[in-house]
């Protein structure tokens, strides 16, 4: 493995997911949030080389939307910029690589959008081809549930698998502050909810949630000063699938696999085993299976690492910044700064991302509270 | 190869309908509900004390909160202008007119309005304006309750007095 540059993230602060801010335009949600992440390295936006973000402008509602948030990220003096139509999480994999590239040493990333604006199902629809799949009307919980049908069908994976997992997320999110469903469910009354689309039931989806979320990211040199335990990236590694569904195994996910396995091998892993934490972006219980069987674990039951004990996304999912927040959970975990729902001595982790209908996009990050590379 | 069919689809057409409500954010919100007061509200960065009209959360330029509002009344001088000779959309206006920034007393920043109740030749820098509302009673609290800016006959503004707003 080529000697690559030690970086760390050295600050996260996040809105609290809520379903719907009456007051704030997402700007006013952000601006805050960057403040206090500034704050959390006690740095000034002087100390900031490049700035990158990750939104939607159809989850927004605005043409261009994304410079919006420029006027509230520290932008001036002229600073570097980009901005990913993605999860802000792969906005984080960007810095990283600007960084490797050694062109920047502190890069500001934010993810926001005020969700609950639009309507989500009907933006994401335009994510698939718009000769034959859009014109069906499919939203991104109709192929979820086609992925759930198929997933079920090979596993034998049942209604209460489901079940148990969403209320195992239920659980951690009512320890999280920033959650956006506090009270913990049963899996009985979760497997007693309508369904939503079946196999999925409601109780087993997240509600529609926005947030603003900022993370720091810094290179050795730097990070030391503006933290005191940053989380090192150890390894690092991003994967797509094919556009067409009907070509694609939806009951496996080959990129999910991949970038794992890429990810764990950078940063000197045997394993996801070989970490203590897992922050996955799974949106529902099969998602969920779906990307610990990619990972080599046991799709239902506990696993020696503790999969979102924030809660995940089921238990709050900012579109557009949940990866983001599974990267700053991450950061709290390693760094002693979880509280409720710490994991005690965690020294590795895993944070997974996604992107696209039925997991078309995985981002697999590794993270540890020593140096990588010396 | 096969040929292509000799009336092959062209086209598929895609109409997209998105609807959105956006929510106009607390600083916008007393914007709006200032004008149907007939007044334009700002923001006071709490570092530089610079205005910034319409209010804005924080100083884009130092980056600190702007938290105290300031209320201005209509008044204020043109910096730049254009004289638009084509159509726009969404406007009913009579070609050609004024599009113009108005700094207003008071403000750091500019806003952009059309000014009418003069020729378009007689616009130039540094003129006094002034807002022109709809009636009393047909303010809804909107950017178009201000109708256009309409010259106050002052003398000129000297050019050192907006030479930063610009």
């Amino acid at each position: 493995m080529t000697q690559l540059r030690n970086i760390a993230v050295v600050g996260f602060a996040q809105a609290p997911i809520v379903a719907h801010d009456a007051h704030r335009m997402s700007q006013e949600m952000l601006y805050p949030v960057v403040r206090e992440a500034l704050a959390q390295c006690g740095v000034e936006r002087d100390a900031i080389d490049y700035q990158t973000a990750g939104s939607a402008d159809y989850v927004d509602g605005r043409p261009f939307g994304f410079v919006a948030a420029l006027d509230v990220m520290g932008t001036w003096p002229p600073r570097q910029d980009s901005h990913l139509e993605m999860d802000a999480a792969f906005a984080a994999h960007y810095a990283w690589i600007r960084m490797q590239a050694g062109e920047c040493d502190t890069a500001l990333v934010v993810g926001y959008g005020k969700v609950s604006e639009g309507q989500p199902e009907r933006v994401l629809n335009l994510q698939l081809d718009p000769y034959y799949l859009a014109p069906l009307g499919l939203g991104p919980l109709s192929t979820s549930a086609l992925q759930a049908s198929a997933y079920m069908a090979r596993s034998g994976a049942t209604d209460r698998d489901l079940a148990e997992i969403a209320a195992r997320n239920r659980a951690a999110g009512a320890r999280n502050a920033n959650a956006q469903l506090r009270t913990p469910a049963s899996a009985d009354e979760l497997q007693r909810t309508a369904w939503a689309v079946e196999p999925l039931r409601q109780g087993y989806i997240p509600p529609i949630g926005e947030s603003a979320v900022c993370v720091i990211l810094a290179a050795q040199g730097k990070a030391e000063s503006m933290t005191k335990q940053p989380a090192w990236i150890h390894g690092v590694d991003q994967r797509a699938e094919l556009q067409t569904l009907g070509a694609r195994d939806l009951t496996r996910s080959a990129s999910a696999r991949l970038a794992c396995e890429k990810a764990l091998a950078m940063a000197g892993l045997g394993g996801a085993n070989d970490v203590d934490v897992i922050e996955m972006l799974t949106t529902n219980p099969v998602e969920e299976m779906i990307v610990r069987d990619a990972m080599g674990l046991p799709a239902r039951g506990d696993t020696k690492p503790v999969i979102n004990p924030s809660g995940g996304p089921i238990a709050g999912h900012p579109l557009m910044m949940t990866g983001l927040i599974r990267l700053g959970e991450a950061f709290r975990q390693l760094s002693g700064t979880a509280d409720g729902h710490a994991v005690p001595n965690a020294r590795r982790a895993i944070v997974h991302a996604g992107q696209g209908h039925a997991l078309q996009q995985n981002l697999v990050f590794v993270l540890g509270r020593e140096r990588r590379w010396s | 190869m096969k040929e292509p069919p000799v009336e092959p689809v062209k086209y598929v057409d895609a109409n997209l309908y998105l609807p959105y409500r956006y929510v106009a954010g607390d600083y916008r919100a007393r914007f709006f509900a200032a004008m149907k007061g007939k007044k334009f509200l700002g923001s006071k960065c709490s570092k530089t004390g610079k205005v910034f009209v319409s209010p804005l959360v924080n100083s884009p330029e130092s980056f600190a909160p702007a938290t105290e509002f300031v209320e201005l009344e209509g008044r204020g001088i043109v910096t730049t202008f254009c004289v638009v000779n084509i159509p726009v959309i969404g406007r009913d206006l009579q070609l050609p007119y004024v599009a113009a920034s108005v700094a207003l007393d008071g403000a750091d920043i500019s806003i952009f309005g059309a000014v009418q109740e003069c020729k378009p030749e007689n616009v130039h820098m540094g003129m006094r304006v002034e807002a022109v509302w709809k009636p009393d009673g047909e303010r809804t609290g909107s950017f178009d309750d201000v109708l256009y800016f309409k010259p106050t006959g002052e003398p000129d503004a000297p050019p050192e007095s907006f030479i930063n707003r610009l």
